[in-house]
C-alpha cells in the first residue's frame, strides 16, 4: 500500500451543517400528534414548578476532524480516495448538587476511511490510523463513514458512568441508543418539519421554558418527541427551539414525565449568544466538552505534517 | 498520585506550553500535589552522552487557572457544575543551581521533585558552606543558612537590612542574626565566638535594653524552633548596657526608665573631648556639611587639643578653669568674639561672618551635648564605651538623646572603635556594629564626619574585622558605596514606591511584589552565592524585646551594682563547647 497526502484540505468541502433556524422541508414521516393531548387541544405546556431537575445530568457529544485527504494505492496500482480523520466522543457529568462538571469518559479514535480493499494501519509516530473500508470513494460516502464511526463511538461512551436517578442527554437523535434508561436525544437543528400546520403554530408560539405536547414520529425508527424553547433574547419563530426525543418503547406516561423533566433541566444549560454563535441551543456543557474533545484530537497541523512525512516513509505499518 | 523517589516527592512535570530555559522554567503541578512560593524543587535532564544534569530551583511564582474556560464568566458555569473544566496549577521555577554546569533547559515532561534533605541543601548551596549561620526557616519549614564566609570578612562582610518601620522587624532580625552568629559556632572555636564583640545602638524606645533578660513569652514551639536551628533559646548571655547621664543630674546616673539594674552611664570628659579632637562630631548635622565653617571647626579643634590641660575633672585653658561643656562653649565664643584672641583660634584668613556662624552653631549645641561632655564627674569613674573591655554585646542607648547628640555619640563611638581595631592590626576577634537609621548617618548626598567613618568601615572594615549590620527604611537614601559593599542584603516589608528602586534589583519581580506584603518576621535574604534571595522566617526572639516581656534579670546585672565582671566566670563559658581546659582565645 502506498499513501499520498492531498495538498488540498477536504474539510473545506465537508461542511453540510445547515445553519438556518427553521425546518426546510416537510417530512414524509408518519406523525401521531394526539399522544399527550388531542391535536385540537394543542397548547404550550409550561414548566412544572413541583419538579426538580435530577442532581446528575450526563451529556454526550462527539467531534470529528478530517486530518488530511489521502490517496491510497494498493498493489494493483489503482488509487483510491480516502480520508484520514480523528474523532472523539465523551460524556460530561454535571453534578448539580456539588457544582462540579467533569468529563466522565472520553474516547479518541483515528481512522483511514477509504474504498481501497488493501488499506492497512498507518502509524505516524505514536498515532495509529485504523482503516475502515467503504463501498465508494466519493466525498459524501467517506464523510458518512466518519460520521457512522463517530456515532458508534458516542453510543459506546453513552452507556458508561450511569448512576441511579440521572438523566442522559445525547447530542443529536437518539437513534441506536433507545435502550439506554432515562435517555433523551437533543436535536438542535430542524431540517424537516414533522408537524402539520396547526400544531406547528403552537410550537412557534412557545415561550421560553415551555414545551409542546408530546407526539410520536415514525420514520425508519419510532420515537416520542416534543419541542422546547430555551431562554433566548431573539423573537424569531424558531429561535431557541430544540426537539427532544425519547424511546418509543416507553409508556406515554413515562414519555410525558421525561418531557416535563427536560423542561426543568435543560434551560439552565443554555448558553448565551456572545459566548457561542450557536446559542442557546448549543448547551454550555456540550460546548465545553467539544472544546476538550477537540484538544484531545491533537494539533491538526502537527498531524497533517506527520501524515505527509509518513506518506514519504511508511508503506503500510507493522 | 504523589509518588516518592530518593530525591523527594514528585510534584509535577516541566511544562511544554511555556518556554523552558536553563534559568527559569514552568512546572505543571500534579493532581494531589502542590507547590508554594519558595519551595525548592529539583529535576534531571539526561544528556546524549548518558550523563545527568541536575537542575534545582526555587518557586518564584505559582498560578492556577481553569483549562477549558474561554470567558471570564465561564467560571460561574463551571462552579455551577454545567461547564466541564480542569483546574491546573503551574509554578515558575527560577534556577539556583545546575550540576554539572551544563546550561541546558529541562526537557518538557521531565518529572519534578520537591527537594528535601541533601537535594535541598545542594540546591541552596548549603553543601558548599563550610561554616553555616542559621538564619531561620524557609517556607518549607526547613532551616535556611547564611554562609559565614560572607559575614566575617573572609570573602565578604556587612549586612544591609531594609524595610519600612514597624512591620519589617529590621532590628529583631539584626539581633537574631547576632545571636545566631555568636551561638552557632560558625565564627571558629568557642574562644573565637566568645571574644567576638557586638556594638548595638538602640535608637527607638528601650527595646534593646533587655537583651540579657529571658523572654517571659517564650513557649515550647519557639524553643523547638531554636533547637531545630541548632541554637539554644535564651537571652544574650553577656550584655552591657550604656545610657547617657540624666539631664541636669550632677551625679551622672543613667537616663533609663524601665531597666533599673546593670546600666552604666557613658559620657566624655572635657579633657577627652579636647585631646581626642571630638569637636567636629558636634557639627555632624546634615545642614552643617554645606556650611563654610568647617575650616573654623578644624582650626578650633586643633588649637583646643594644643592648649587644653586636664585640671581635676575639668580642663584649664590658659589658666582658666572650665568645668562643663556649657562653660567651654561660652569660653570659646568669648575668645572668638574678642579681636585680640580670634586670630589665635581660627587663623587669620577667616571672615567674621563665618566665625559667627560657627559660634551660633556652637551655642546651639550647648543644650544637647551638655550632659554628654562632662567636667564635673570623677575622672577615674569608668565612663567610656569600649567594646574590647566591655561584655560581648554592648548596647548604647540613644533613644533619649536629641538628634545632634545621637550623631555625636554614634560618630565618636564608631571612630574610636574603628581606630582601636586599626591599631590592633588583626581582624579577629570580630566586631559587629548594629546601626539603625543608616540613612540618617550616611545619607547618599553630602558628607559628614560620621559618614566618613561609616564609609571607612564599609570599605576597610572587612579586613579590619569590623562588620556593619546597617538597617534603614530606604536603601535608596543610603550612600551607595555602603550598600554596594554589603555582601548580605536583607529586605523586610517594603514601601511600594521604594521597592521599585534599582537598589532592590537583586529581588526578582515576584519577590519584589511579595516584599510589599511580607509579614513581620519574614525577610528576603540575598547572599552572594545563591542567585535567588531566600525567604526566611526567623523565630520569635528568645530574649525580651520590651519591658513587659522581660523575665527575671540575670545575676550579672545585679552584680554589676558592685562589680562589673565575675572574677570566677570562665572566659567563653557562655558559648557551648568551651571546656575548662581550653585556651579561651
Amino acid at each position: 500500500m502506498r499513501l499520498h497526502v492531498d495538498g488540498w484540505d477536504p474539510g473545506y468541502g465537508a461542511s453540510f451543517d445547515s445553519n438556518g433556524d427553521g425546518p426546510g422541508s416537510q417530512s414524509s414521516a408518519e406523525t401521531v400528534t394526539d399522544v399527550e393531548l388531542p391535536e385540537s387541544d394543542w397548547r404550550p405546556i409550561p414548566r412544572r414548578d413541583d419538579l426538580v431537575s435530577p442532581s446528575t445530568v450526563l451529556l454526550v457529544d462527539g467531534v470529528r476532524r478530517i486530518d488530511a485527504g489521502v490517496w491510497v494505492t494498493g498493489e494493483d496500482g489503482v488509487p483510491h480516495r480516502g480520508l484520514a480523520a480523528s474523532y472523539a466522543a465523551g460524556v460530561v457529568r454535571c453534578d448539580l448538587e456539588r457544582g462540579v462538571a467533569d468529563v466522565a469518559g472520553a474516547l479518541v479514535k483515528r481512522g483511514l476511511f477509504t474504498s481501497s480493499p488493501t488499506a492497512s494501519d498507518v502509524m505516524v509516530g505514536s498515532v495509529r490510523y485504523t482503516p475502515h473500508q467503504l463501498g465508494r470513494d466519493d466525498q459524501a460516502t467517506l464523510i458518512g463513514g466518519v460520521q457512522a464511526q463517530l456515532a458508534a463511538l458516542e453510543a459506546a461512551v453513552s452507556g458508561e458512568t450511569r448512576t441511579a436517578g440521572d438523566l442522559l442527554v445525547v447530542d443529536g437523535p437518539l437513534k441506536n441508543r433507545q435502550h439506554l434508561p432515562r435517555a433523551i436525544g437533543y436535536v438542535k437543528t430542524h431540517r424537516v418539519e414533522y408537524l402539520p400546520a396547526a400544531p406547528t403554530a403552537v410550537v412557534t408560539a412557545l415561550k421560553a421554558q415551555e414545551r409542546s405536547p408530546v407526539f410520536r414520529i415514525g420514520t425508519n425508527w419510532q420515537r416520542y418527541a416534543w419541542y422546547l424553547r430555551l431562554p433566548t433574547t431573539s423573537s424569531a419563530p424558531w429561535a431557541g427551539i430544540v426537539r427532544i426525543e425519547c424511546a418509543a418503547e416507553l409508556s406515554t406516561v413515562d414519555a410525558v414525565a421525561l418531557a416535563d423533566l427536560s423542561v426543568v433541566t435543560l434551560p439552565r444549560f443554555a448558553s448565551t449568544a456572545y459566548k457561542d454563535p450557536r446559542a442557546p441551543q448549543n448547551l454550555v456543557p456540550i460546548a465545553g466538552l467539544e472544546r476538550r474533545l477537540r484538544s484531545m484530537l491533537g494539533d491538526a497541523r502537527l498531524l497533517y505534517r506527520t501524515l505527509v512525512h509518513a506518506a514519504h516513509t511508511v508503506v503500510g505499518a507493522p | 498520585m504523589v509518588e516518592r523517589t530518593e530525591q523527594g516527592d514528585v510534584v509535577g512535570r516541566v511544562l511544554g506550553t511555556a518556554d523552558a530555559t536553563p534559568l527559569t522554567f514552568w512546572v505543571a503541578v500534579a493532581p494531589g500535589a502542590y507547590l508554594q512560593l519558595d519551595d525548592v524543587v529539583v529535576t534531571n535532564r539526561e544528556m546524549p552522552d548518558g550523563s545527568t544534569v541536575t537542575i534545582a530551583g526555587v518557586v518564584t511564582a505559582v498560578r492556577a487557572r481553569h483549562e477549558g474556560a474561554q470567558f471570564d464568566s465561564d467560571v460561574f458555569a463551571i462552579a455551577d457544575g454545567t461547564l466541564p473544566a480542569q483546574v491546573q496549577e503551574a509554578a515558575e521555577i527560577t534556577t539556583t543551581r545546575v550540576q554539572p554546569e551544563v546550561y541546558v533547559p529541562p526537557a518538557p515532561g521531565a518529572i519534578v521533585h520537591r527537594a528535601e534533605g541533601d537535594a535541598r541543601a545542594s540546591a541552596l548551596y548549603f553543601d558548599n558552606m563550610q561554616r553555616k549561620v542559621p538564619m531561620g526557616f524557609g517556607r518549607d519549614g526547613a532551616p535556611v543558612f547564611l554562609n559565614a564566609d560572607f559575614l566575617d570578612g573572609s570573602r565578604g562582610a556587612h549586612v544591609s537590612i531594609s524595610g519600612i518601620s514597624g512591620v519589617a522587624t529590621k532590628t529583631s532580625f539584626a539581633t537574631f542574626l547576632l545571636y545566631s552568629v555568636f551561638r552557632c559556632g560558625a565564627l571558629g572555636g568557642a574562644g573565637e565566638s566568645a571574644n567576638s564583640r557586638a556594638l548595638i545602638f538602640n535608637v527607638k524606645g528601650e527595646d534593646l535594653l533587655f537583651l540579657d533578660h529571658p523572654n517571659a513569652r517564650l513557649d515550647e514551639s519557639t524553643i523547638d524552633a531554636y533547637n531545630k536551628l541548632g541554637l539554644t533559646a535564651g537571652p544574650f548571655p553577656d550584655v552591657r548596657v550604656y545610657a547617657p547621664p540624666r539631664p541636669g543630674d550632677s551625679s551622672g546616673t543613667p537616663d533609663v526608665s524601665s531597666r533599673h539594674t546593670g546600666v552604666d552611664s557613658f559620657y566624655w570628659t572635657l579633657a577627652e573631648f579636647c585631646e581626642l579632637r571630638l569637636l567636629p562630631f558636634v557639627f555632624a548635622d546634615a545642614d552643617d556639611e554645606r556650611q563654610q565653617y568647617t575650616m573654623v571647626v578644624h582650626a578650633v579643634t586643633a588649637h583646643l587639643a594644643r592648649v587644653a590641660v586636664p585640671a581635676d575633672s575639668g580642663i584649664s585653658i590658659d589658666g582658666t578653669r572650665i568645668g562643663g561643656y556649657a562653660e567651654l562653649v561660652d569660653y570659646l565664643v568669648n575668645q572668638l568674639n574678642d579681636d585680640a584672641t580670634r586670630g589665635i583660634w581660627t587663623g587669620s584668613a577667616v571672615g567674621l561672618g563665618t566665625v559667627n556662624a560657627f559660634a551660633r552653631r556652637l551655642i546651639g549645641s550647648k543644650k544637647d551635648l551638655a550632659r554628654l561632655i562632662r567636667g564635673d564627674l570623677a575622672v577615674r569613674r569608668p565612663h567610656s564605651i569600649n567594646t574590647a573591655e566591655s561584655a560581648q554585646v554592648t548596647v548604647v542607648d540613644l533613644h533619649n538623646l536629641p538628634d545632634r547628640a545621637q550623631r555625636f555619640v554614634v560618630g565618636v563611638t564608631l571612630k574610636s572603635e574603628f581606630e582601636r581595631k586599626e591599631k590592633a592590626g588583626t581582624a579577629k576577634p570580630l566586631l559587629f556594629v548594629v546601626l539603625d537609621e543608616l540613612n540618617k548617618y550616611a545619607p547618599r548626598e553630602g558628607s559628614s564626619p560620621i559618614k566618613e567613618v561609616l564609609l571607612d568601615i564599609a570599605e576597610r572594615g572587612r579586613s579590619l574585622g569590623v562588620v556593619l549590620i546597617g538597617a534603614q527604611q530606604t536603601a535608596s537614601e543610603v550612600e551607595r558605596r555602603i550598600v554596594s559593599n554589603s555582601a548580605i542584603r536583607v529586605v523586610g516589608r517594603l514601601d511600594p514606591a521604594e521597592a521599585s528602586r534599582p537598589e532592590y534589583g537583586f529581588l526578582p519581580p515576584a519577590q519584589r511584589q511579595r516584599a510589599l506584603l511580607a509579614k513581620p518576621g519574614t525577610m528576603f535574604v540575598a547572599q552572594p552565592e545563591i542567585p535567588v534571595p531566600l525567604c526566611v522566617e526567623f523565630p520569635f526572639p528568645s530574649w525580651a524585646t520590651r519591658p513587659s516581656e522581660a523575665g527575671p534579670p540575670p545575676n550579672a546585672t545585679l552584680r554589676s551594682i558592685v562589680q562589673a565582671s565575675d572574677p570566677f566566670a570562665v572566659v567563653g563559658a557562655s558559648t557551648k563547647s568551651l571546656e575548662d581546659d581550653d585556651i579561651p582565645f
